[in-house]
């Protein structure tokens, strides 16, 4: 069905795309991943004529849309497109925004076109905001309403440009939810997503595209538990980590911790969970910048947060360039010990505490520091 | 009883009195006529200008933004005189139509900018949707940007004519009566200037609401909200 071979592409001097080689077959759904700026964005766009391709060819069926002779817009039709801004017709209503390409150029009569329309409406659940605006709707429903445009023009390809990246998570299940359905009609799909959960469930093939091509492909179970090449690897791991660096002493606390949860959420951690794993990196990071760290330095402490396949246990790793000092000694993880301890010198009562806290919660903590690289490891 | 004969009075002999209501209708006549033609042909050469300003050709985009520069810092006035007493004061030519030709150059200035800002307020991604839906480069500009950029042109359309339709009052300087001559006129003839400015005022008055009128009517019919 779609066919490229060694296609580049280059903005001015930059480079994009460089022979980049793939196969599409019929009903076949593959997902683009890859890190941002590999250019998965620009090889969607070059699918279907939208840039120009600078060298090699992409066959859809058997006409090669490279060749200036090709007649673009006949192809187009074929294809539909749906992007991660919506690119609704502000100036129209929902069900014009539908039939305004099929009435104007398949010159299909109005109101076939509207009957058409209909359907595609409440196949996405929308058909109540047939008469409303782009403006008075939500993301995820413009979002939907995008697809119904798209598929209006009864294409045998769709191509999604990130279509969720805009939205938020109850509202990219929304449109995931449509582009879910569409998968299950049969449709020839080419996705680039984010949604690692989404593109391993619904593709058959996975694209991971970098340095300007597609750099491994290969079926989701392939790429996303097993990939072979150290780039590909590089990326998956990094999915499965959350890493966050502190380099001030009044860093975004906020931020962090509405990052991490975002994280957690994402493994379906449970909150108990990700309570403590919070608690834990906050009482350790404050412990760091009053002990390690005296007030005129600047601190450089780096977080990285994994979650474990296997003993379903949350490894938290940080890493900072201060002082060498390991709190977790004066503490021995029985109750008893601590309260006499903390009986005995009791200089910095809330600091104290906190750590406490961390050996409570935790189910294992282990300190090295070497070359004044001071490294913490907490399992919990 | 001697306020309300006052007001007759100077009533019956600024509008009534040797037919001035007639005098005053010439004159407005007049303005309206500059105004409309001056529009037209403001709105043409200032399409022309903004085609220009897309064009491929270094030297059509160089000539348009000159003009542009050039015309729209020049008081109109000034302009005015140029062709009146300069350019065509040899020719027989009507000053009425160089006045029109004066409004038009000025007009397209700053039609053309108007023009080339709503079309760039058009958001392309709505016209790279559309081509990727079949249309042609023309389609998509017919049926997307066009629609799109009129909305925003329409406000600060309707400004620019009712600057126009102010700025039209300079004519005078060039020998031609129009509603303000006329005005002036009058005021000098019966030396009781006052009513016929006030009635002067109310037209001009008059002329920017039918303008605002006008474009109301034009206006997308509002939606109706849910």
């Amino acid at each position: 069905m779609i066919k490229v071979e060694n296609l580049s592409k280059s903005f001015g001097s930059l480079k994009v795309l460089q022979g980049v080689n793939a196969e599409i077959k019929k009903g076949e759904c593959v997902s683009i991943i890859g890190p941002s700026g590999a250019g998965k964005s620009v090889f969607l766009y070059c699918l279907n004529g939208l840039e120009k391709c600078d060298g090699g060819s992409i066959y859809i069926n058997d006409d090669n849309i490279c060749d200036k002779k090709t007649d673009i817009n006949k192809i187009r039709l074929k294809m539909g497109m749906v992007y991660q801004n919506f690119n609704l017709f502000s100036h129209l209503s929902v069900i014009e925004n539908i039939i305004l390409a099929p009435v104007m150029v398949k010159k299909i009569s109005r109101e076939k076109a509207i009957e058409t329309a209909d359907k595609l409406l409440e196949t996405v659940c929308l058909f109540d905001k047939k008469h409303s605006y782009p403006d008075e709707l939500s993301g995820g429903q413009r979002q939907r309403i995008a697809i119904a445009r798209a598929l209006a023009m009864e294409p045998e390809i769709m191509l999604f440009d990130e279509p969720t990246s805009a939205l938020d998570p109850a509202m990219s299940g929304e449109v995931l939810a449509v582009i879910r359905n569409l998968a299950k009609l049969g449709y020839t799909m080419v996705i680039v997503t984010h949604e690692m959960n989404f593109a391993k469930e619904i593709s058959d093939r996975v694209f991971f595209m970098n340095e300007k091509s597609i750099y491994e492909s290969g079926s989701p179970g392939d790429i996303f538990n097993d990939p072979k090449k150290p780039a590909t690897i590089a990326f998956i791991r990094k999915l499965k980590t959350f890493n966050y660096k502190v380099s001030s002493h009044s860093f975004d606390l906020i931020e962090m911790s509405s990052r991490l949860k975002l994280f957690c959420v994402k493994y379906n951690i449970e909150a108990k969970k990700i309570d403590y794993t919070n608690l834990a990196i906050e009482e350790l990071i404050t412990y760091i910048l009053n002990h390690c760290y005296d007030k005129k330095q600047t601190p450089e402490i780096d977080i990285t947060v994994e979650f474990g396949d296997i003993d379903k246990k949350i490894e938290i790793e940080v890493v900072h360039d201060g002082k060498t000092l390991n709190p977790f000694d004066k503490i021995s993880y029985t109750p008893d010990e601590t309260e006499t301890k903390s009986d005995t010198d009791n200089t910095d009562d809330t600091d104290d505490m906190g750590i406490f806290i961390i050996s409570n919660i935790s189910s294992g903590i282990s300190f090295s520091g070497e070359n004044g690289i001071n490294r913490f490891k907490i399992k919990i | 009883m001697n306020f309300f004969n006052t007001v007759y009075e100077s009533a019956y002999n600024n509008l009534i009195a040797g037919d001035s209501y007639l005098y005053i209708l010439s004159g407005l006549k007049t303005t309206v006529i500059i105004t409309l033609a001056g529009l037209f042909a403001g709105s043409v050469l200032g399409a022309l200008l903004c085609l220009m300003q897309y064009s491929e050709s270094k030297i059509l985009r160089f000539i348009s933004k000159t003009y542009i520069v050039i015309v729209r810092g020049t008081p109109i006035l000034l302009l005015l005189m140029l062709l009146f007493y300069v350019v065509f004061a040899k020719s027989r030519m009507d000053a009425i139509y160089i006045a029109i030709i004066a409004f038009g150059l000025n007009g397209a200035s700053h039609i053309a900018e108007i023009m080339k800002s709503a079309l760039e307020s058009v958001d392309s991604g709505q016209v790279m949707a559309a081509r990727a839906l079949g249309f042609t480069k023309f389609g998509a500009f017919y049926n997307i940007t066009l629609p799109q950029a009129c909305e925003f042109a329409r406000p600060v359309y309707q400004n620019a004519v009712i600057n126009l339709i102010q700025w039209t009052s300079v004519v005078g300087y060039i020998t031609i009566a129009d509603l303000t001559r006329v005005i002036n006129n009058i005021g000098a003839r019966t030396a009781d200037p006052f009513f016929v400015i006030f009635i002067g005022i109310l037209i001009y008055l008059g002329l920017a609401y039918a303008a605002y009128l006008i474009f109301k009517m034009t206006e997308r019919k509002k939606r109706v909200r849910r």
